[in-house]
């Protein structure tokens, strides 16, 4: 027979032709040059990777890229959280100005972000000025660094949050003000739950984008070993030394980092969905 | 009372959307607020939860006022349409939160949870989400945690709107018994007839932000008051009939029906009848008839519904045919009749069979404006009128006719006229009222070129005897206009002090009566000064203004109001001439 074999037709045609996309497409941006970077790094021996990837100026930055990265992020969370909750929730003149200013950081060149704020927040810059005095230095510190990460990372947390928000009932304020809880209980116990999963998805993607900036910190960051250096940075000195496995075992090492960490993350979302969203 | 609203005013945008609504439920009723969409009977149910504020007026729960009190310390229960369940929260957790807010102890909410999950028949449910639930679950689960905290008032608002109907008949009878067995006061909105009958020991109908009527379900049934709740509750055929000193008739056959309004001698007033189609008679000839024989009709349309078999009757031509109202008032209605299956073996019919007609029972609406009739000197003109936009949509709203009439010259002696006669604007105007008040007009409506909806109708008249039916008239016009009430009483300039009494306790009369008869909130304002001058004044005031003035004698009205009718642009004026004899023969009968 002919057509045993054959699967069950599917409402959406054309099965065969995506996944085989999907496939080559995956395969050619992401897993080959990423198995590219593995292999160079397996082509070391055991005992230099290890000293490579656990030098003392490697864990410091990896400390400051990862530590930085997930302070930005944060930060971004919560206030890119207050940014989507007044887009969403008021109309004031000038709404749709600010909701086109929140994208800008995706369209800048990093280059020209880290620039800006290296000049904005140096000592004798427009804000550094006022901050010096009081004891705190921005530019050329880690906390110039989480600066520019939470810049770069904003919009993420904006636009994902955005949607969820509009989609909160206002129904459901009201049956929670009904019955009696205050503002801030509805905010915490409804508002807050509800967006949560866009929350997160917005947060891990404000913290990857962070992990892997180099182009806006190298400007803010003064690039001190074992100070203000961060991960990417040391790759690229590795590189500019010629020491292509140093530089690939780094990476491996980065990414090892960024994929235990995203996963979890994901996990943590997936549990979160399942309680919130089965079956509308 | 349980809740009392007084006068309570919401307004977007300058548009009341509640317009001066007072009700009155009773301990542990049960209320069904029921009207078309965009009645604003769901804005009114927030209000009382205290989610929208009001711009006007007072609002108690258990004679507490609480007209600025936050919803949360209102201390009612709320359940919505689409049931607001928090989804991220188990079913136990959805009905605890109101117990939880309260820092409940968490022994005691299991014991309530329990309680109320057994009172709606979801027992063991506790630990599902929203998600894992149907649509009437959830609905129950949303009426289990709106009784959490023992609200002393439980408001529902269109609670089996999402659901399908068999749920929905079952959901209404677990509220019902819930209802009784709590015996706590209930507020359900509703734009669904079948489920206010099926709930409610009172409804109120509503249309335009305005409550309309209030009563029990029967009573609103049999005995509307108003076009609007005979048509919205349950089927209704509108029928126009003549009204004289000896009777009601339909052309020249009697009618069995009385109306409380008398007509005087030698005058004839156009009226509304209400013919429930359950309330038609069908039989092969005229001499069958057991009942009041209304006209010949022919079979149009035969509809099987299960229960009820449906028909459409055109009513055949007859001198003595009656004048049937359609739902958008135009002539070619068709007379609505179910028959029950019973009736239909006794005389199983056809389409296109010719048969008689009967009315078993005739309800004839109080309202004084049954019908339009444009007057012009031509006939183009009068069509013109016809289509005034104010005209238009007045009669689109009352769902009855404008006819037309051509009155050149004003000579000769005219057919009655029928309903309320509209004439446009303009110098002539002042005689044209005279002219077919004397010739049997009672109301004559005059109209300015494009003259828009008004939002403010100023009430006047210029004697005592005139009241009752200028109020009458007002009632009727404003339930089917979203505008505001005021009556202007005017002193004329004198010694204070001296006879203020009498018309500040005609103010507050008036205002009793309207708010009484005819459920009209109306607010009163006193003027000083001459009539005329103060109208105008009044009038120009603000846009969109509107006058009902009622007289008694039309010689004197007719110079004294000359100048008010000849303004240019002037105002949509509607005029209620009452002779003098009756409204003093009228007096003693309400007293009475």
């Amino acid at each position: 027979m002919k057509n045993a074999g054959r699967r069950e037709p599917n409402v959406i045609p054309g099965f065969g032709i995506t996944l085989g996309f999907t496939t080559f497409f995956l395969s050619a941006i992401v897993l080959i040059p990423l198995a590219a970077l593995v292999l160079k790094a397996a082509g070391m021996d055991w005992s230099r990777f290890i000293d490579v990837i656990s030098s003392p100026r490697a864990l410091a930055s990896y400390r400051l890229s990862f530590g930085a990265s997930l302070i930005a992020a944060g930060m971004n969370m919560v206030f890119g959280f207050a940014l989507a909750w007044t887009l969403v929730r008021y109309d004031f003149p000038g709404r749709k100005f600010v909701d086109a200013i929140i994208d800008m950081p995706f369209a800048l060149p990093t280059a020209v972000s880290g620039i800006a704020l290296a000049t904005v927040f140096a000592g004798n810059g427009w804000i550094g000025q006022h901050l010096e005095p009081l004891g705190i230095k921005v530019a050329y510190t880690w906390i110039g660094i989480t600066v520019a990460l939470t810049l770069i990372g904003m919009p993420f947390v904006v636009r994902t949050v955005q949607p969820a928000l509009q989609e909160v009932q206002r129904d459901l304020e009201d049956a929670a003000e009904t019955l009696g809880a205050g503002r801030f209980y509805v905010f915490r116990r409804i508002i807050v739950p509800t967006v949560l999963p866009a929350l997160l998805t917005g947060f891990t993607l404000a913290f990857a984008r962070a992990v892997g900036e180099y182009g806006s910190v190298i400007f803010i960051a003064g690039n001190l070993p074992m100070e203000t250096e961060i991960t990417p940075y040391l790759i690229v000195i590795k590189l500019e030394e010629f020491d292509y496995a140093g530089a690939a075992a780094l990476g491996c090492m980065m990414l090892a980092i960024s994929f235990v960490m995203l996963l979890a993350i994901n996990l943590l979302q997936v549990w979160g969905r399942k309680r919130m969203m089965v079956s509308r | 009372m349980s809740i009392a609203l007084d006068q309570v005013t919401k307004r977007y945008q300058d548009q009341p959307v509640v317009n001066d609504v007072s009700i009155e439920v009773g301990e542990g009723e049960f209320f069904v607020l029921l009207g078309p969409s965009g009645s604003g009977k769901s804005t009114l149910l927030r209000a009382i939860a205290g989610l929208t504020g009001i711009d006007h007026g007072r609002i108690s729960l258990h004679g507490r006022d609480v007209t600025h009190v936050r919803a949360r310390d209102r201390g009612v229960g709320l359940v919505f349409q689409n049931y607001a369940l928090f989804r991220h929260m188990t079913v136990a957790d959805n009905i605890e939160f109101a117990l939880r807010v309260r820092r409940m102890k968490s022994a005691e909410r299991r014991a309530r949870r329990t309680e109320l999950l057994k009172l709606v028949a979801l027992e063991g449910m506790d630990e599902r989400l929203p998600g894992q639930l149907s649509g009437g679950q959830q609905q129950r689960v949303a009426v289990a945690r709106a009784l959490a905290h023992k609200p002393q008032v439980l408001l529902l608002d269109e609670p089996f709107g999402a659901l399908d109907a068999k749920i929905r008949e079952e959901l209404r009878r677990t509220i019902r018994s819930v209802q009784r067995e709590l015996g706590i006061t209930t507020v359900l909105v509703t734009h669904d007839q079948e489920e206010a009958f099926a709930l409610a020991d009172t409804i109120g109908v509503m249309n335009h932000g305005r409550l309309l009527e209030v009563g029990n379900p029967n009573d609103l049934y049999a005995q509307p008051a108003t076009r609007f709740v005979a048509t919205f509750l349950g089927a209704a055929n509108l029928l126009l009939a003549r009204q004289s000193a000896d009777g009601i008739r339909f052309g020249a056959t009697p009618v069995n029906a009385e109306r409380a309004e008398p007509v005087p001698a030698g005058r004839e007033h156009e009226v509304v009848a209400v013919l429930r189609p359950e309330e038609v008679e069908i039989v092969a000839a005229r001499e069958q008839l057991s009942s009041n024989y209304l006209a010949r009709g022919a079979v149009e349309e035969i509809v099987f519904t299960g229960a009820l078999e449906r028909l459409r009757i055109r009513l055949l031509d007859e001198p003595c045919a009656a004048q049937l109202l359609g739902p958008s008032g135009n002539g070619d209605a068709r007379l609505e009749v179910t028959r029950t299956q019973h009736e239909r073996r006794a005389l199983p019919l056809q389409p296109g069979a010719q048969i008689a007609v009967g009315t078993r029972r005739l309800h004839i609406l109080p309202t004084p404006i049954s019908s339009f009739l444009a007057c012009a000197p031509t006939e183009a003109e009068a069509v013109a009128l016809a289509h005034e936009p104010l005209l238009e949509s007045l009669s689109t709203r009352m769902k009855t006719r404008v006819g037309l009439r051509a009155i050149d010259g004003l000579v000769g002696t005219p057919e009655p006229f029928a309903g309320v006669a509209a004439i446009a604007s303009g110098s002539t105007a002042a005689n044209t009222v005279e002219w077919l008040l004397r010739h049997g007009a009672s109301e004559v409506l005059v109209l300015p070129h494009n003259a828009p909806s008004p939002t403010r109708v100023f009430i006047h008249w210029t004697d005592e005897p005139a009241r009752r039916a200028t109020l009458a008239v007002s009632a009727s016009l404003l339930r089917h206009v979203a505008a505001e009430a005021v009556y202007l009483g005017i002193v004329p300039e004198g010694p204070a002090g001296m006879g203020r009494a009498a018309p500040m306790r005609a103010l507050l009369d008036a205002r009793s009566e309207a708010q009484h008869d005819h459920n009209l909130e109306m607010r009163t304002e006193l003027a000083i000064g001459e009539t005329v001058t103060e109208l105008t004044r009044n009038l120009s005031a603000g846009a969109a203004q509107m006058l009902v003035l009622g007289i008694t004698d039309i010689t004197q009205a007719a110079s004294a109001y000359r100048s008010l009718l000849a303004a240019q642009p002037g105002w949509p004026m509607l005029i209620v001439y009452r002779p003098q004899e009756v409204g003093a023969r009228a007096a003693p009968d309400v007293a009475a």
